[in-house]
């Protein structure tokens, strides 16, 4: 190409020509993008190794990695029975017949930070404390990661029915594929405000009516209070949320199984299961990788939901680097938090890329 | 057909059986939103909770019209639709006009650099917006941009790199022929592109405008974080999730729910009209085709 440009000066100036304007047209998005994008995330990273404090005069120094290290610090202790001064011997709970330990706080640390309890376990015997310099961050992840998994699994499964139904002829079909935007078209904000008073603690609330009716619950399940359910209740509302999306990505992908296939299958005949199973998944494959990584990607940075239901009474880690920064003005503390869920999201991502890049052109 | 064998007909009412189960688990939460709209407050507090507004007190059905008319007297809710439509707006607008030149150039000019350059923007679309919240702040207050402009900037970071997407895709799809029987005519690259192929990517326009629009109306982190000190300035889904009666001191979810009716139902007409649209864009990253 270099040589036959050479050879045809007219061209070449042309091609001069095409190549300014191609630049000149990409400056706007380039420079958009630097401004909110990587200029903003580079200062993310360089603020998260300082304590620079949110809209404050306060003099700023660098910290290193100790935001980090706040954020992420695990301990593991061993947790001693209570001993009856008497005797000696390990108390019992009279009640139960279990040992009694000593309370948490006296064995986890507490300087520089103090430490706070994650969980207990057992192991040969001896009793063990899980604790962490910043328990509600280890919890925002380890929550963040179940919300992820379980709606994306939950998601794809039922959104994969509501596609195959879709997919086959009936009287008001098309209505159904209307029917299937409107959980979509629905804001986030007020689809999370109408499932919290449907989740509403008395029998004002219809799922404890629901619940009551079939039995599951006496009326007054607290769902978004109760820690048991938090997390069921945040999971409800996202599947309800997002499965019409899934649907759709799927439904795109069944209609471009060709018809002979099945017909075929018809003619050797396969039952419709075995046809499911032998040409609809096999042929679905990459669809159902994007859309579980476009899905994965989304779960994980879900905020709108946690911030409005759940508020600061549990936390995703967006809602947590979020009140961090306007509750707590920690821009330091804050911005760390932001790097992890990026590095995390990252990691999401390059395998979006080497999923994707077995089909490029 | 005319003897239906007895699986044949309990396959069919299985089938609808799962039908009215999946139009139910889609439709009613938006049911409940109507329903619970048309109630006053001492039948939002009756219990059992009525899946139709019924009077406490006769039990014959009785629906309100007065949560509606609260949330149009609400000055926080109309300040936020107003809002709301300027940013959305705008931020369709801007996106679709500089999305344009970039796909342009993207998909029909030849220079070097533009696989990188396709695939840089490409990335941006699953890029975090909470990973920049602290950094985008501080460059908005830097700028000293006031919350209106600061959401329609930062709204670029989810709008434009979609745009970009799929409208090179669209471009690359435009036969060469147009842009070189054009040139021979004498016309420059630049004209080409805003004369003759801008026009044949309408279709393209509406669809990534239609999905940009319904983003920028949806976003909410960056606009509950820049509107915090500036009050006036917010969109409606941080009013409605802020939401507080103008009388009562609990949540009044009457009217709640009467503003969130209200702004789904011209969203939902956007989207029922404009459904095979809405839906290729939407499917446009995820099938090659």
């Amino acid at each position: 190409m270099a040589s036959l440009r050479k050879k045809i000066p007219r061209v070449s100036q042309l091609q001069k020509q095409e190549e300014r304007l191609a630049l000149l047209l990409l400056l706007p998005t380039f420079i958009i993008l630097i401004a909110i994008a990587f200029y903003p995330l580079g200062s993310v990273f360089y603020t998260s190794l300082t304590d620079r404090v949110f809209a404050s005069a306060q003099p700023v120094s660098f910290v290193g990695l100790d935001n980090y290290k706040n954020l992420l610090s695990l301990t593991i202790k061993e947790l001693p029975p209570k001993i009856d001064e008497g005797t000696g011997e390990p108390l019992i709970d009279p009640e139960t017949g279990d040992i009694e330990y000593e309370s948490s706080v006296s064995v986890l640390p507490r300087d520089p930070v103090r430490f706070r309890e994650l969980t207990q376990f057992s192991l040969l015997g001896t009793r063990y404390i899980l604790g962490a310099s910043d328990r509600d961050f280890i919890w925002s992840i380890w929550d963040t990661l179940v919300f992820v998994v379980i709606t994306v699994i939950l998601e794809l499964i039922l959104g994969m029915i509501i596609a195959l139904v879709v997919n086959t002829r009936f009287p008001g079909r098309g209505m159904m594929r209307a029917i299937m935007l409107v959980p979509w078209a629905i804001l986030t904000a007020v689809s999370s405000r109408m499932w919290e008073y449907m989740l509403n603690p008395t029998r004002t609330g219809v799922i404890n009516v629901i619940f009551q009716m079939l039995g599951l619950g006496d009326g007054q399940t607290p769902f978004l209070v109760d820690p048991q359910y938090q997390l069921k209740a945040m999971i409800a509302i996202d599947v309800w949320k997002t499965t019409s999306f899934m649907a759709l990505l799927l439904l795109a992908g069944l209609q471009l199984i060709p018809k002979e296939l099945y017909e075929a299958a018809e003619v050797d005949g396969a039952s419709k299961v075995r046809q499911f199973f032998a040409i609809t998944l096999p042929m679905l494959r990459p669809v159902i990788a994007v859309a579980l990584v476009f899905r994965t990607l989304d779960a994980v940075r879900v905020f709108d939901l946690f911030q409005i239901v759940l508020q600061q009474t549990r936390y995703s880690m967006a809602s947590f680097a979020y009140y961090q920064l306007i509750g707590s003005q920690k821009m330091g503390y804050s911005s760390a938090a932001s790097v992890i869920i990026f590095l995390i999201i990252t990691i999401f991502a390059i395998w979006y890329i080497r999923m994707l890049g077995v089909e490029q052109e | 057909m005319k003897s239906l064998s007895l699986s044949k007909i309990l396959g069919r009412i299985l089938f609808w059986l799962i039908v009215i189960i999946i139009g139910f688990f889609l439709l009613f939460p938006f049911y409940w939103a109507i329903n619970s709209s048309l109630k006053s407050e001492a039948q939002l507090q009756m219990t059992p909770t009525t899946f139709i507004p019924r009077d406490p007190e006769t039990q014959e059905i009785a629906a309100t019209m007065m949560n509606y008319l609260a949330v149009f007297r609400n000055e926080k809710f109309l300040t936020g639709l107003k809002n709301s439509t300027i940013v959305a707006l705008t931020t369709t607008l801007l996106a679709l006009t500089i999305g344009s030149f970039t796909a342009f150039a993207l998909g029909k000019l030849r220079f070097r650099g533009r696989t990188p350059s396709l695939y840089l923007i490409l990335s941006m679309t699953m890029f975090p917006q909470v990973a920049v919240l602290t950094g985008l702040y501080a460059v908005i207050r830097t700028l000293d941009m006031t919350a209106i402009p600061s959401m329609i900037f930062s709204y670029m970071l989810f709008t434009l790199p979609f745009t970009v997407w799929v409208l090179t895709a669209f471009f690359k799809g435009l036969p060469d022929e147009i842009m070189q029987s054009a040139q021979v005519d004498g016309a420059t690259p630049f004209q080409t592109f805003w004369m003759i192929l801008l026009p044949l990517t309408l279709p393209a326009l509406v669809t990534t405008g239609l999905l940009a629009f319904i983003n920028a109306w949806n976003e909410y982190l960056f606009a509950l974080t820049f509107t915090t000190i500036e009050v006036d300035a917010r969109t409606v889904p941080v009013a409605i999730a802020l939401f507080t009666g103008e009388v009562s001191y609990q949540e009044p979810f009457g009217e709640i729910m009467a503003a969130a009716v209200l702004v789904t139902i011209p969203l939902l007409l956007l989207v029922l009209i404009f459904q095979r649209r809405i839906v290729a864009g939407l499917t446009a990253g995820a099938v090659k085709g």
